[in-house]
């Protein structure tokens, strides 16, 4: 096993040696070992007692370091989320990076009224049209809290919005087991049933412990859920560095790695050879504004940490990109985003979620969106590296040309240009053009596209007959609850 | 498709290996020379020219283009009186006296030349009365004067006034381009015009020219 991120060509990219991975390793082993997890999941107890684990006081359960080992063993290295039309569309394995949205902000920067205010179901609608539209957003999350649903339907409400406005595969949240066994039937009627869902997964369970060492009941639900019916499920906190996890980033990795691997342990028992997806996430806390926030450069590197200990445990990565504290679409909100953004690809991981984060995830923006498609793009370009074929080394177009020449009008130009990066919202104009062009700023130009593919795309919706049953799921859910709340 | 349009599409297509041939194939068969031009050749460079201008199109494709419209074009010259060769207009080009660079130049050129623009390219280095000696001997429409830096933008001025002394100012249109050079300073020096890229300045000149 190695640590590490091999991208296009001689580009490889590296956060923690091979020893460092094996010390955190050993340090996790121990706090589980020694320390233990309290579990809230009378079947997942039992599960881990049959298997060896000590049990103390009903729920309190010391994993022996055996369990842990067994566990990376049957777990799969690679796991494949499919779209809508059954392709597969995210290869979560080695080095390949893919990018989403995040799930449930509580406010939408409306880019037209410039309004912090609650999301509708249209605005989510509208927002996952554009993620459908967006070249490099690979998949979605629920992106806003529906103030116009029922809510306690509110995760069954935003699935059945967002597998009728994407075609792309989601990651979901699910209130408790019951709403994740309603996403499962509302995809299987969206890909052909259920064999086929687990067969070709066009979703993942995004689930979580509670830090410090704690495992609440509908989290090991729902785990146990996705492990039973293939879906692939990670068990990944959002870690508080200083309240939650230890403030230095190295105790923040030993600890997310304990419970990250806890979570695997019980999945694998559950169902052995069940896709789980690796990764951790950390919000260190400001110590001044007691605030959890998103992509410090601790943050960044605690990412880097994990996605090189999935890489020693050839697990597949979870993690995240794209996001930022800010409470406008500003400079510090595109600081921020990129940053994390170019990092978590050089990192390689595999699956990056919270593209569109602002004010810590409290907010929305798909001015930050539309922007990071683009800064997404230039990152994919910079991860394919240096071509050195003999084609790209250019010797004989260097000689054609010779002293004094120009490259510009000689066939090689015209044969290679079009493999270097091309800016879609960057302006590369010159002062005259651009102030042509109405002297439009970044998130003017971005405010623009968001109106142009509102207006213009359509995604491809799924058929009447899945959108009745789609509704029936969520009707008859709604009647489970005894009606409108 | 006629043979014409056929000829264009080559030449939209950047195929200059293509595009010698038919042309060839073209004369072969007895079409009228200038025809072959106007209608194939520079019909083609005129979907060229649209096509870059909305952005469908990008410069080193524009380049294969007018290298396949300059292979047609070098056969049928020969068929072909100097007078009656079909021209945008002729332009005079140099990098001005001090300054030798000429990438920013070369690519005016190569932007002129797509347009269908008669190019003499004097080079760089070049002082005041080279430039009225070549007006004198090429008598273009347009003058176009380079220069990178702001010590050899200066030369520009005297260039213009040694046409003026020469009594040729009149005759000839005056443009200016380079990194410092802004339309204040054409405005100042007495130009007829500045422009900011090689793309604009194509159109610049067909402004003056038309």
């Amino acid at each position: 096993m190695g640590v590490g991120s091999s991208h296009g060509n001689g580009l490889f990219f590296r956060t923690l040696t091979e020893k460092q991975a094996e010390e955190i390793h050993l340090a996790s082993c121990q706090i589980l070992e020694d320390t233990g997890m309290v579990i809230h999941h009378e079947e997942a107890v039992e599960l881990l007692r049959q298997a060896g684990a000590h049990v103390e006081k009903g729920n309190r359960v010391y994993f022996p370091s055996s369990l842990v080992k067994k566990a990376l063993q049957t777990a799969p290295s690679r796991v494949t989320l499919y779209n809508r039309k059954g392709e597969a569309a995210l290869h979560l394995e080695g080095s390949n990076v893919y990018f989403g949205t995040g799930s449930d902000t509580l406010n939408y920067l409306d880019p037209f009224t410039f309004e912090r205010r609650s999301w509708t179901k249209a605005d989510v609608a509208n927002a996952i049209r554009i993620c459908d539209k967006l070249p490099n957003i690979d998949f979605v999350m629920s992106m806003g809290l529906l103030s116009d649903a029922d809510p306690r339907m509110i995760n069954r409400e935003q699935y059945a919005i967002m597998v009728q406005n994407t075609e792309k595969p989601q990651v979901v949240i699910a209130e408790d087991g019951a709403t994740l066994q309603d996403i499962i039937e509302m995809a299987a009627c969206a890909v052909g049933g259920k064999e086929q869902l687990r067969h070709k997964p066009l979703f993942m369970i995004y689930t979580e412990p509670t830090s410090p060492l704690q495992h609440p009941k509908e989290s090991i639900e729902k785990l146990l859920i996705a492990a039973e019916n293939g879906v692939p499920s990670n068990f990944a906190c959002g870690g508080v560095a200083g309240a939650s996890v230890p403030t230095t980033v190295a105790g923040a990795l030993v600890q997310a790695n304990a419970e990250a691997l806890s979570g695997l342990v019980i999945h694998q028992l559950k169902a052995p050879g069940a896709p789980f997806v690796y990764g951790y996430g950390n919000s260190p806390l400001d110590m001044r504004s007691m605030q959890a926030v998103y992509g410090t450069p601790e943050a960044v590197l605690f990412q880097g940490g994990a996605v090189d200990l999935a890489h020693y445990y050839q697990l597949p990565s979870w993690g995240y990109a794209g996001c930022s504290n800010s409470k406008v679409c500003d400079e510090q909100a595109i600081a921020e985003s990129t940053m994390f953004t170019l990092m978590g690809a050089l990192q390689g991981c595999n699956i990056m979620h919270d593209v569109f984060y602002m004010e810590f995830g409290i907010t929305g923006s798909l001015e930050l969106l539309v922007i990071s498609n683009e800064v997404i793009g230039r990152t994919r370009r910079l991860l394919k590296g240096i071509d050195t074929d003999k084609e790209s080394l250019g010797v004989e177009a260097i000689k054609r040309v010779g002293p004094g020449g120009n490259f510009l009008g000689d066939d090689h130009t015209a044969k290679h240009f079009r493999d270097n990066w091309f800016p879609d919202l960057s302006d590369f104009n010159n002062y005259e053009n651009w102030t042509a062009d109405g002297s439009k700023t970044m998130i003017d130009r971005a405010r623009d596209r968001i109106k142009l593919i509102l207006e213009t795309h359509q995604p491809k919706p799924v058929s009447e007959e899945v959108k009745a049953q789609i509704e029936e799921i969520l009707h008859k859910a709604q009647e489970k609850f005894g009606g409108k709340f | 498709m006629s043979d014409f349009s056929s000829l264009a599409e080559l030449v939209i297509n950047g195929n200059y290996n293509g595009a010698k041939d038919f042309t060839q194939k073209l004369i072969d068969s007895g079409a009228d020379p200038i025809e072959i031009i106007n209608q194939g050749l520079m019909a083609g460079m005129d979907v060229v020219g649209v096509r870059f201008k909305a952005g469908d199109m990008f410069v080193p494709e524009v380049m294969m283009s007018a290298k396949a419209m300059s292979t047609g074009i070098e056969l049928l010259k020969p068929l072909i009186a100097d007078s009656d060769m079909p021209s945008a207009g002729k332009v005079l080009i140099g990098t001005v006296k001090g300054d030798l660079h000429d990438i920013g130049k070369k690519l005016v050129v190569m932007m002129l030349e797509s347009a269908g623009f008669d190019v003499v390219d004097l080079g760089v280095d070049i002082d005041p009365d080279a430039f009225v000696n070549a007006v004198k001997e090429h008598s273009p429409q347009v003058i176009g004067l380079s220069a990178l830096l702001t010590t050899t933008m200066l030369s520009m001025k005297d260039t213009i006034e040694a046409l003026k002394e020469e009594g040729l100012r009149d005759q000839v249109k005056v443009i200016i381009g380079g990194a410092p050079i802004s339309q204040s300073f054409a405005d100042e020096i007495g130009a007829d015009g500045y422009a900011s890229d090689a793309g604009t300045a194509t159109e610049l000149c067909r402004n003056l020219i038309a």
